[in-house]
């Protein structure tokens, strides 16, 4: 799947700007961002709900946009199951298997008894955990290619994030399932991700696989005799601040800067582990401006 | 057009009000037939009684039963419904998101649900049609049928029906929600008339003229076509050439919708400043109207001006009203 270069207006303002990526067949794509950077948005464009106003997706190097066929290779699930509240699970078993020729019947079942979801009249009585169970055990048996998902984890209990976290996992593991996931769970994402795609303002801020991510920064904790010289903290991000005692991460290809860390002569230098949670912050905004 | 997945979707989301127009269906011919009988025989049994009278069913007694009445104007209100059902409340929950990311085109989307509605619409209206029918040519009153045309009774109702609803789709592919959706239908709906009526009243105020109206200005106000049915090919050609117009314009405008603008009144934008236009002028046109029919009747200059009066004082507040409602912004938002 091939995102190419897509842009996208809304009420007159940009929400997304020249979005360009491609989705490999067996991987997991955590797309990060802060509130309103344009994540829904962009999966929304993605699976053809959302026009863009420029840029195109492709699968198979046609565009879904002209060939709506294609989505029978994606499937959507957004973070609340309000469409389909009022549909039981044999309905919805019905209106699935009629939409996507390769549903496993069998698999659907098999998952259902997995995850202990019982047939039900309503999918909307359903708890908000099961919910997220449900759409993903019908987003699995469609058997399709991509697997769009906004905020799967979001506001559940441990036990059910677990089920979720798990089966993604072996279904990208098992079944050469494309899982593309908008999340601020960084903690889970970086569990699993091996892409992560970084927006910001409605542009992709990075694209990089997560272990080569990790390799380009190092997360270090300094202490220096009084603040910190204004030679560093230009070629560094800060991660915070507590009185003399900085955490900041270092762009491994400045080569210049252990060279003026030396100069420097801190009083502490320790290195720490790199979390995806420390990228976000350093390139997508500090702790202050939360928006 | 037959894609299973569709027809089962827009059954599923217009379950209760399909039933109901099947139940209004049956109201408003086989039933009202067996009630109009009974009505017939009793007036003959009345009538035997007045010496020189006989009691003679006549064509507006039947066509109360195929094409006049209430019953008429009520379908024509669950055909808004569904209409809205199908198009509008998509836009204002959720559904829309998942049917747009199905694997169809937006065209196909848009006739299986026309043709959704035109079947069951088609299947009702026929069914009860001929039952009626068979109901009152078995009767004594047989001979009361060939009062009427097929054009009166079947076809311009029928046709009529289904113009509308294709008339109520198409004002869902630019309305941004349920209720512009309605509110548009109606008011759109009897636009060409309502449009002549209030300006035929302004020249009437001003100049004591009293402009004739037009076969045409009927022609063209959809809402006609379910109440006011004729005998002339008109009545079966007109609403032919709107259905076909109408399609074709919902499918250009569905396949082109922008639905990062549902529940907003208007879906494409640059409608906002046209729609502006006719909401203010109509509603200054009915304010002069009103508050001039208060001033004396033979008070020439006094109608004037309070036609003018209420003209500016309407103008003001559709001003204020059409800007509220173009940006307005209506979601309903369930729980997750």
């Amino acid at each position: 799947m091939k995102v190419n270069h897509i842009s996208k207006l809304i009420h007159g303002k940009q929400i997304l700007s020249d979005i360009d990526f491609q989705v490999k067949t067996g991987s997991i794509v955590g797309i990060v961002g802060r509130n309103g950077a344009g994540k829904t948005t962009l999966l929304r464009t993605m699976v053809g709900i959302l026009d863009p106003t420029q840029g195109d997706v492709l699968i198979d190097e046609h565009s879904v946009f002209k060939h709506p066929q294609l989505k029978e290779q994606v499937i959507f699930v957004p973070d609340s199951s309000e469409a389909l509240k009022n549909y039981s699970t044999k309905e919805m078993l019905t209106l699935y298997k009629s939409i996507y020729p390769k549903f496993d019947e069998d698999y659907f079942h098999k998952l259902m008894r997995r995850f202990s979801l019982s047939p039900i009249n309503k999918i909307g009585n359903y708890s908000k955990g099961m919910k997220a169970l449900f759409s993903l055990v019908v987003a699995f048996s469609t058997k399709a290619k991509y697997i769009l998902l906004d905020e799967p984890t979001d506001g559940l209990d441990v036990i059910v994030k677990k089920q979720i976290l798990k089966i993604l996992v072996e279904e990208v593991s098992t079944n050469e399932v494309s899982v593309i996931i908008s999340s601020h769970r960084l903690d889970e994402l970086e569990f699993m991700a091996n892409d992560i795609i970084m927006i910001k303002d409605g542009k992709v801020d990075s694209h990089y696989e997560l272990d080569e991510m990790k390799e380009m920064y190092r997360k270090v904790q300094i202490v220096f005799n009084g603040d910190m010289p204004d030679y560093i903290s230009q070629h560094v991000d800060i991660l915070s601040q507590t009185g003399r005692v900085y955490t900041i991460m270092i762009d491994q290809q400045d080569k210049d800067i252990y060279q003026k860390l030396q100069e420097a002569s801190p009083l502490l230098y320790e290195e720490l582990p790199l979390s995806l949670e420390d990228l976000f912050v350093a390139k997508l905004g500090g702790d202050e401006d939360v928006s | 057009m037959f894609r299973k997945a569709l027809w089962y979707q827009n059954y599923k989301q217009t379950r209760m009000i399909i039933w109901m127009i099947l139940a209004l269906f049956v109201l408003h011919m086989p039933f009202q037939s067996i009630l109009s009988l009974e009505t017939w025989q009793e007036r003959e049994e009345q009538a035997q009684q007045i010496e020189d009278y006989v009691y003679e069913v006549q064509a507006w007694d039947v066509l109360q039963i195929f094409s006049q009445g209430l019953l008429p104007l009520i379908l024509s209100i669950s055909i808004i419904t569904l209409a809205c059902l199908l198009i509008g409340l998509e836009r204002n929950t959720r559904r829309n998101d998942f049917t747009f990311s199905l694997p169809f085109t937006r065209k196909h989307l848009f006739l299986a649900k026309w043709c959704y509605g035109v079947v069951a619409i088609s299947l009702f209206h026929l069914i009860n049609f001929f039952i009626a029918y068979f109901i009152i040519y078995q009767s004594e009153y047989r001979s009361s049928l060939y009062l009427v045309s097929w054009i009166e009774l079947l076809w311009g109702p029928l046709l009529g029906f289904i113009m509308f609803f294709t008339f109520a789709l198409l004002i869902g592919t630019f309305s941004g929600e349920m209720i512009s959706q309605v509110v548009l239908t109606i008011s759109l709906g009897i636009l060409p008339l309502g449009v002549f009526l209030l300006i035929q009243e302004m020249i009437n105020v001003h100049f004591r003229v009293h402009l004739s109206s037009h076969i045409w200005i009927e022609y063209l106000t959809p809402f006609m076509y379910v109440f006011s049915i004729t005998t002339s090919v008109q009545a079966i050609l007109m609403p032919i050439i709107l259905t076909g117009l109408f399609l074709w314009l919902a499918v250009y405008l569905y396949e082109r919708n922008k639905i990062e603008h549902n529940g907003d009144f208007l879906i494409f934008k640059v409608l906002n400043p046209i729609f502006l236009v006719i909401i203010t002028f109509c509603f200054s046109l009915l304010g002069g109207m009103i508050v001039s029919s208060l001033a004396p009747w033979n008070a020439d200059a006094l109608r004037i001006l309070s036609y003018w009066i209420g003209f500016t004082t309407f103008l003001l507040f559709s001003l204020l009203l059409a800007n509220k409602l173009l940006s307005m912004n209506i979601m309903f938002k369930g729980k997750a």
